[in-house]
């Protein structure tokens, strides 16, 4: 009966979810139809669009400051479409200051509704299915957002406009209905006292976002201006290879190694800017570069997504740590179509442009298999230490005592493994010992090498698979 | 220490000066002589980095002391003998004698290690060595009370792992 509920509970939320933010990507967030009514009405888009990024991102930056239970979260995801639904009215009517303020609330109060949504993604979507989850709300909006584009370029904006508010009060009657209070096993598990050991790998990962999401940026200001001439075939194919590639990732067996499938991604968007650089710009040339290119969104989007969703148990904020991450990527976005905005003012010929945007996307992704890496690490260390820090202190005093070292620890080694255990930097070591922070480096380093390990990764994930053999 | 630290910086500002020496021979046109000064600086960023890493070991040793005592007698495996005196530090991670420095439990189970502490009224007898070479340390530890002794023994214990033995107390 309980998972039923759940299934429901999650069955709603990932609707809710898909029909707002298919809203977002149609109409505020660089959206078709904001694009064909500013269009329409002979407006210079770069200002309106500028100001709706901006207020977005403060939207995600702030929401957690104001909503902390998953209550609050309800009502700000019910508030902030409402707000957002009532922002978009003048948009039906002459251009006036009235728009660029709806677009403002538009862009601030959808990005509180999106980071609020952070609770629901925690509470009802077991940890090790949130992969799906984030595919899913990923491939449903895109998909109506597709729907949308295909209404507001070939027939009407205002029609267009009309169809992505209707999605939002589809979107708001969900989250109406959606229930309160269930919280999924694990994530009650994960609440615990290392839980503030996470800023570390939420800045990673936010730097992680920021970088790659800086090409999207580069893309839609290099790349789609190229294409203009093919509005019909853009309008709705534009999406489709970043669908797909959700798709495929979204079934691939849970084994799989996924940080390798960013490698692939990396390949593929830079074959998509040397693709744009060679090719011409037909519609065979369009469908090459915007496979490539959107179907590395696609694998990247989701792999950051799920470590986001990942990360929601190990904070009690949830949409803080969701909109912290989120916003990471319109700052990305942000940064990156500035760059491409200042690239292609300077008036270099188009080949020039697409040499300077491949350099960037170059250095871009050399970072990232450091960064990956860095992450992966940093987010073991704080699975292994959360587990850890869940038992009682008799269990974890027999634990360290059960397992064999090359040589016994010494008393002060005994105190720097306790305390290295109990998730302490090697700073916060050295003060609760009164000793200096190289002498805590030199006993870490000796501990490691009597266990016979090289890192804290290991050990801890060492004494925990002794734990588990038991 | 001392000793250590000023050799330190006396190679840092002969690297600097060397550096800015084959930069202005450099830019004179003097190929082999700014080849020269060149080999020159490296030579000195060499000393630098060992002379550093030694800085860096002595203020491990000083940070961690445990006792200080005025002279001792150092004999190797093949029983040379050394007698040193000034201010000598014992500590979790080795011996400090002046600028020269006896390392132990620095490198994990691998490196040099403490084996054994022998206290009696007057010395105290240290053993540390790896696999290949083991030394031997007598020294003049100064202690009057036995809570000091007993003390020192419970701090070697406690950093190091080394059970003393004491006699005549």
């Amino acid at each position: 009966m309980d998972i039923a509920k759940s299934f429901n509970a999650r069955r709603l939320s990932i609707a809710g979810f898909s029909f707002l933010f298919a809203y977002i990507l149609s109409f505020p967030f660089e959206g078709q139809v904001l694009y064909s009514l500013l269009d329409l009405r002979g407006i210079d888009a770069s200002t309106y669009i500028m100001a709706a990024i901006i207020a977005h991102f403060a939207g995600l930056l702030t929401c957690g400051l104001i909503v902390r239970t998953q209550a609050a979260a309800k009502n700000m995801l019910l508030a902030g479409m409402g707000f957002c639904l009532a922002a978009a009215v003048p948009f039906f009517f002459a251009p006036s200051a009235a728009w660029m303020a709806g677009l403002i609330a538009n862009g601030y109060f959808s990005g509180c509704a999106v980071a609020a949504w952070g609770y629901f993604l925690k509470a009802f979507t077991p940890k090790n299915e949130r992969i799906k989850s984030c595919a899913d709300v990923l491939i449903y909006s895109n998909l109506l957002m597709i729907a949308i584009n295909v209404v507001a370029v070939n027939r009407s904006p205002l029609f267009g406009l009309g169809l992505s508010m209707f999605c939002l009060l589809i979107g708001t009657f969900f989250s109406y209905i959606m229930p309160l209070g269930h919280q999924n096993n694990q994530g009650k598990v994960a609440e615990s006292k290392a839980s503030g050991g996470i800023r570390n790998p939420l800045l990673l990962l936010c730097l992680f976002v920021f970088i790659i999401t800086i090409n999207s940026g580069l893309m839609y200001q290099v790349i789609n201006p190229n294409f203009d001439h093919l509005s019909g075939l853009t309008s709705w194919y534009w999406a489709v290879p970043y669908i797909v590639a959700l798709l495929i990732i979204r079934n691939l067996p849970l084994k799989t190694n996924r940080s390798r499938i960013l490698y692939v991604g990396m390949v593929m968007i830079m074959g998509a800017f040397i693709s744009f650089m060679l090719l011409g710009r037909s519609i065979s040339d369009y469908i090459i570069v915007d496979t490539l290119i959107l179907g590395a969104c696609g694998i990247f989007d989701l792999f950051w997504w799920s470590i986001l969703g990942e990360m929601l148990d190990y904070s009690n904020n949830s949409a803080k740590v969701f909109g912290l991450g989120l916003s990471a990527n319109v700052l990305g976005v942000l940064c990156g179509g500035l760059l491409g905005m200042s690239v292609t003012a300077i008036g270099l010929p188009g080949a020039q442009v697409a040499v300077i945007a491949l350099t960037v996307v170059c250095v871009t992704l050399v970072m990232l298999p450091p960064l990956n890496r860095q992450l992966v690490l940093l987010l073991k260390n704080h699975t292994y230490l959360a587990a850890y820090d869940n038992m009682s202190q008799s269990q974890q005093t027999d634990l360290v005592r059960q397992i064999k070292t090359i040589e016994p620890l010494t008393a002060r080694e005994q105190q720097v493994l306790q305390l290295i255990l109990s998730g302490k930097s090697n700073r916060d070591i050295a003060d609760a010992l009164t000793i200096s922070e190289t002498t805590v480096k030199t006993h870490a380093r000796n501990i490691f090498s009597k266990y016979d390990v090289s890192n804290r990764v290991e050990l801890i994930s060492s004494l925990l698979k002794h734990q588990i053999e038991k | 220490m001392e000793l250590i630290r000023r050799q330190r910086n006396s190679y840092f500002f002969l690297s600097l000066a060397s550096i800015c020496l084959t930069v202005w021979i450099a830019t004179t046109s003097l190929p082999k002589a700014a080849l020269a000064s060149g080999a020159m600086s490296l030579a000195f960023i060499l000393f630098l980095v060992r002379q550093s890493r030694l800085l860096n070991d002595a203020t491990l040793i000083w940070d961690n002391r445990i006792l200080a005592v005025s002279s001792a007698h150092i004999s190797i495996a093949d029983n040379q003998v050394e007698k040193s005196t000034g201010q000598i530090v014992i500590s979790t991670f080795g011996m400090l004698i002046g600028s020269k420095i006896y390392r132990w439990g620095l490198d994990g189970v691998h490196g040099t290690r403490l084996n054994a502490v022998e206290i009696d009224k007057e010395h105290m007898y240290l053993t540390f060595g790896d696999a290949d070479q083991t030394m031997k340390m007598e020294l003049l530890h100064g202690m009057t009370q036995r809570h000091a002794v007993l003390e020192t023994a419970q701090k070697l214990w406690h950093e190091t792992g080394v059970t003393a033995g004491i006699s005549g107390w």
